[in-house]
């Protein structure tokens, strides 16, 4: 009886089998992603979305930033060059002291959907991770553009693939549908990279929606910290496939990953999968207390929950829709 | 420990090195596995390098795995060699049972209320012995009657020889002890420790007794000087059986010996008148206080005759009943039954029933096509079974209907367009022209009949070596067609036969001697002539005077098929319902009878077509199987055989079963243990 070795390093993938093909092509029909149902179920949204958070819906949105708006916001202390207008003379009569007046300033909101596009998110059942990920985003999309917000669309995946400029108004969700049908998809993720050109490409800070499974063999944090850095407020949110999580695998193997091509020959027990899911648990554990440590909203959801659903949840938690 | 197994151990080493290299590069070829594709393989990785810490213990599980196998493969490849714990006594024997199942074993003196057979005595004994053989012990069992047959290898499965011994059935032959001890100890050659254990009533000839040596190194005496002295010494001691070094046993069994048996029972027509028949029976009265029967004689199922026997100890009759007339049923049937009184019955009912056939006989209607030829008519009128009448050549060829029903038609010096309806027989005298029922090849002027076929029905006790004849056609035979000669003229056929589907074709060659051609030949003035034409026609109703329909059980005997050519085989329908085959050769077939009664034996062509059937009858026959008074003492070659002793040898126990129950638990465990991936 011939045994599997447990041993071996990982090797490349035979290229005359290439093991994404068939996994792609699943994912690349996207024809039947944004139907009427889907349209009617983002109708839904949106006016749920006005009904539960009525009061908090504005086609403003004020922001950090202190400047020409006329709500007072704070003080602060006077420095060399700063405009004498703002100098609140009352309290430096009381107080001798030059302090500053501060305002909100109000701006349109930028909102920036940025959907992973890899090759690992094209994997996942029933659906592709990825067209639960462009329903997720088209929904959100869509609510934004509804509350008069600016939204884009970025896919992403080694690099940003392509980008659909801001547009405003929910009589545009058809050209989002349109973009995201035809984007291109695959490769192998790099996050760090990505979000360095996108925030070198866009100049206008505002949410950044980070759709993706997270699973960069360079980490996230990176990608993460760059967003922060620069002024975005990002939103994480990690799409997983059950099966992913609690794979139902057994007997000898050789493991494939279909980014890199890797493989690896495993004999698969029952403790080994084990392992395997607390190492997937503990990975996405890592990905929620990295944003909950840095003030970074995040949702954890797999494909096997409807999409309004998580964008209902998300919508309660506040955050997206103020 | 010893090794008892059948596979030579230089083989065995080889299959085991085989098996164990084949076990070990099973484990070094790589599987071929199946892939799947997994979005993140890092966290897979993570996973595995924790796992690696153990990798020793993994190297160690897998190592363990392998030598789980090895050792599973040893333990099967050990058990082949059948392993036998406590090493085999230098007591232990190789035993050889002959059990006698002759058929003086039927006798019902087993026991004392006569329930039980000599046979089923013999079986209780054989199987005690086996049962009491040591571990080492070593049996083959060996059924002794007409023929010695092996009916098991040397084995120490006692529950095994014991299911052997019970299949055994006593048959209806004498024994043939010498050709059983031949056997036997052919069989013990290079075995350590041979023994024989002859269990029987001892109902063996003298002469088989005495055919034995028990020192092949040392004859009882030198050769006699003499030249016929000499090769009767020769031939006994040639064919002594060497029973040197080799210890033999004997287990008597019977009670009785009070036996009144048939010991003779034939029949034979009378040559001159074949419509009647004698018949012949021999009893004897094989025990020690007067015996009385009742003896019959059954044609059929009707009783011929039915008599009271009274026979003194010892006593020896024969009866012959004369003159029977003959009827349909050929079948006769002699029966000695039991009468009231002391000495009425016996314990061996075999005996006591004899069959015996008579060809079936008819007179047959003969037609002459001839022009009044006197010879013919003449020869034919002292032959009181054929009913002749007589057409000529004319009347016949005008309406050849006339000779339907006839069983046998003489053409003389006629050649007809149109032959007779089978199944009639047909007799050619000068047979002519392309009608002729053989192909005419030529004419021999004066030819002189140099040669007969002696061994045909039709030329027996004939003798033509100086018949005179004027002239003759010759014949080409075909063998292929089945067309036989003769009688020959150097090498030209002049007389020759054959068979024609149902019926048979005589032809001579020559003329008879008629009006006109009073010289053609001087057959008809010689005793030949009628004899030939009694011998045509006999063998036309497939009768022969000689045709010996009964025989003697155990005994090979060649039995002529009534001139049939071209069969190879027949079949042997016994009176159990059993068919058998046995080969037909130059036209004789080999009969061996093992049951008392009626047998059917059909000569088959290449085709499997039926060429020709004969019925048998077979008795037993034999005074030495009839006299059943049992020896409680055998006498080998001058040597009184002892009764066996217990086995005193010391136990062995065989292992093999236990190895394969061990192998078969490793197997469980290992198939657990890989699917439960600990072995992994």
């Amino acid at each position: 009886m011939a045994r599997p070795s447990a041993s071996g390093a990982f090797k490349a993938v035979d290229p005359r089998k290439p093991p994404a093909a068939a996994r792609s092509n699943r994912a690349q029909d996207r024809s039947e992603l944004f139907d009427e149902k889907f349209l009617k179920t983002l109708e839904h949204l949106h006016m749920v979305s006005r009904k539960v958070f009525a009061g908090n819906l504005r086609a403003e949105r004020r922001t950090r930033k202190v400047g020409s708006g006329i709500e007072f916001a704070d003080h602060r202390t006077y420095s060399r060059g700063d405009d004498f207008r703002y100098i609140d003379w009352n309290l430096y009569g009381r107080l001798d002291k030059l302090l500053l007046r501060l305002f909100e300033e109000e701006e349109d909101l930028s909102i920036y959907i940025l959907v992973d596009c890899s090759d690992s998110m094209s994997i996942g059942t029933p659906l592709p991770k990825l067209h639960y990920a462009m329903q997720v985003g088209a929904a959100l999309t869509y609510v934004g553009l509804a509350n008069l917000d600016r939204v884009a669309i970025i896919p992403f995946a080694g690099k940003v693939i392509d980008r659909m400029p801001p547009a405003r108004g929910k009589n545009r969700i058809f050209r989002v549908f349109e973009f995201l049908r035809q984007c291109q998809i695959g490769g192998q993720t790099d996050l760090a990279e990505c979000m360095k050109t996108f925030v070198t490409q866009n100049k206008r800070r505002g949410l950044a929606v980070l759709i993706s499974d997270f699973y960069d063999p360079e980490g996230f944090e990176q990608g993460l910290n760059t967003l922060r850095y620069n002024k975005f407020e990002p939103f994480v949110l990690q799409v997983y496939d059950k099966r992913e999580a609690e794979p139902n695998l057994h007997g000898d193997l050789s493991l494939v990953d279909c980014e890199t091509g890797e493989t690896k020959d495993v004999t698969i027990s029952r403790s080994l999968l084990e392992a395997y899911q607390r190492e997937h648990e503990s990975y996405c554990k890592e990905l929620e207390a990295y944003c909950t440590k840095y003030a970074m909203p995040f949702f954890r959801t797999h494909t096997s929950i409807p999409f309004d659903e998580l964008v209902l949840k998300i919508f309660r938690s506040g955050g997206f829709l103020r | 420990m010893s090794f008892l197994g059948p596979i030579p151990l230089a083989l065995w080493a080889w299959i085991a090195g085989g098996a164990v290299l084949l076990a070990v590069s099973a484990y070094i070829i790589k599987m071929r596995r199946r892939r799947f594709e997994v979005p993140f393989a890092r966290l897979w990785k993570r996973v595995l390098e924790q796992k690696d810490a153990n990798a020793l213990w993994k190297q160690l599980k897998r190592l363990m795995s392998l030598l789980l196998m090895i050792a599973i493969l040893g333990i099967i490849l050990f058990a082949a060699l059948d392993p036998t714990l406590g090493a085999v006594s230098r007591k232990a024997r190789s035993v050889v049972v002959l059990l006698d199942a002759s058929a003086s074993m039927k006798a019902m003196d087993g026991d004392e209320a006569g329930t039980k057979s000599r046979l089923q005595i013999a079986k209780e004994r054989a199987k005690t012995l086996i049962d009491g053989m040591g571990g080492g012990d070593l049996a083959l069992i060996m059924k002794v009657d007409g023929q010695a047959t092996p009916m098991s290898r040397f084995s120490t499965d006692a529950p095994m020889l014991n299911k052997i011994v019970d299949g055994i059935q006593a048959s209806d032959t004498p024994a043939d002890l010498t050709r059983a001890l031949g056997a036997a100890a052919d069989a013990l050659r290079d075995r350590p420790n041979p023994l024989i254990v002859v269990i029987s009533d001892g109902a063996f000839p003298e002469q088989q007794l005495g055919l034995v040596s028990w020192d092949k190194a040392k004859p009882t005496q030198l050769a006699p000087s003499d030249p016929k002295s000499a090769a009767a010494w020769n031939a006994k001691n040639l064919a002594a059986i060497d029973l040197s070094n080799v210890d033999v046993r004997y287990l008597p069994v019977g009670r009785r010996s009070d036996n009144v048996g048939i010991i003779a029972f034939n029949v034979r027509r009378y040559i001159a008148n074949k419509a009647a028949y004698e018949v012949y029976v021999e009893l004897q009265n094989f025990g020690t206080e007067p015996a009385h029967r009742q003896l019959r004689l059954y044609n059929g199922a009707s009783n011929v005759d039915s008599k009271r026997i009274d026979l003194a100890p010892g006593q020896r009759i024969h009866k012959v009943y004369e003159k029977l007339p003959a009827s349909e049923d050929n079948k006769l049937r002699v029966s000695l039954q039991p009468v009231e009184g002391a000495g009425g019955s016996d314990a061996f009912p075999l005996d006591d029933e004899a069959y015996a056939l008579l060809p079936v006989r008819k007179k047959q209607k003969v037609a002459m096509i001839t022009q009044d030829n006197l010879f013919l008519e003449g020869a034919l009128l002292v032959y009181d079974n054929v009913d002749p009448v007589k057409f000529t050549p004319a009347e016949y060829d005008a309406k050849p209907s006339i000779v339907d029903g006839m069983d046998v038609v003489i053409f003389d010096e006629h050649t007809p367009a149109v032959l007779p309806m089978p199944p009639a027989s047909l007799l050619f005298f000068h047979p002519t022209g392309a009608n002729s029922p053989f192909t005419i090849r030529g004419e021999s002027p004066s030819p002189r009949i140099t040669e007969i076929d002696e061994g045909h029905p039709v030329m027996r006790w004939v003798t033509m070596s100086d018949v005179y004849m004027d002239k003759s056609n010759v014949f080409a035979i075909d063998a292929k067609k089945g067309e036989s000669t003769l009688a020959y003229s150097v090498r030209d056929s002049i007389v020759a036969a054959k068979r024609d589907g149902k019926r048979k074709i005589l032809a001579f060659g020559f003329s008879l001697p008629s009006e006109g051609r009073d010289g053609a030949t001087d057959l008809p003035m010689r005793v030949a002539f009628p004899m030939l034409l009694v011998n045509t026609l006999d063998w036309f109703a497939g009768d022969t005077t000689d045709l010996l329909t009964t025989y003697s059980t155990g005994q090979r005997q060649r039995v002529p098929l009534d001139g049939v050519v071209g069969a190879t085989e027949a079949e042997v329908k016994g009176p159990d319902g059993v068919v058998t085959k046995t080969p037909v050769i130059e036209g004789l077939a080999t009969f061996y009878g093992s049951r008392v009664g009626y047998y059917d034996l059909t000569a088959k062509d290449t085709l499997g077509k039926p060429m020709a059937q004969i019925e048998l009858a077979a008795n037993l026959s034999s005074t030495i199987e009839s006299d059943i008074a049992p020896s409680t003492e055998l006498t080998l070659g001058g040597k009184k055989l002892e009764a066996p002793e217990a086995f005193a040898v010391s136990r062995s126990q065989k292992l093999w079963i236990y190895l394969v129950l061990l192998a078969m638990a490793l197997i469980v465990v290992e198939w657990v243990t890989y699917h439960r991936r600990i072995t992994v």
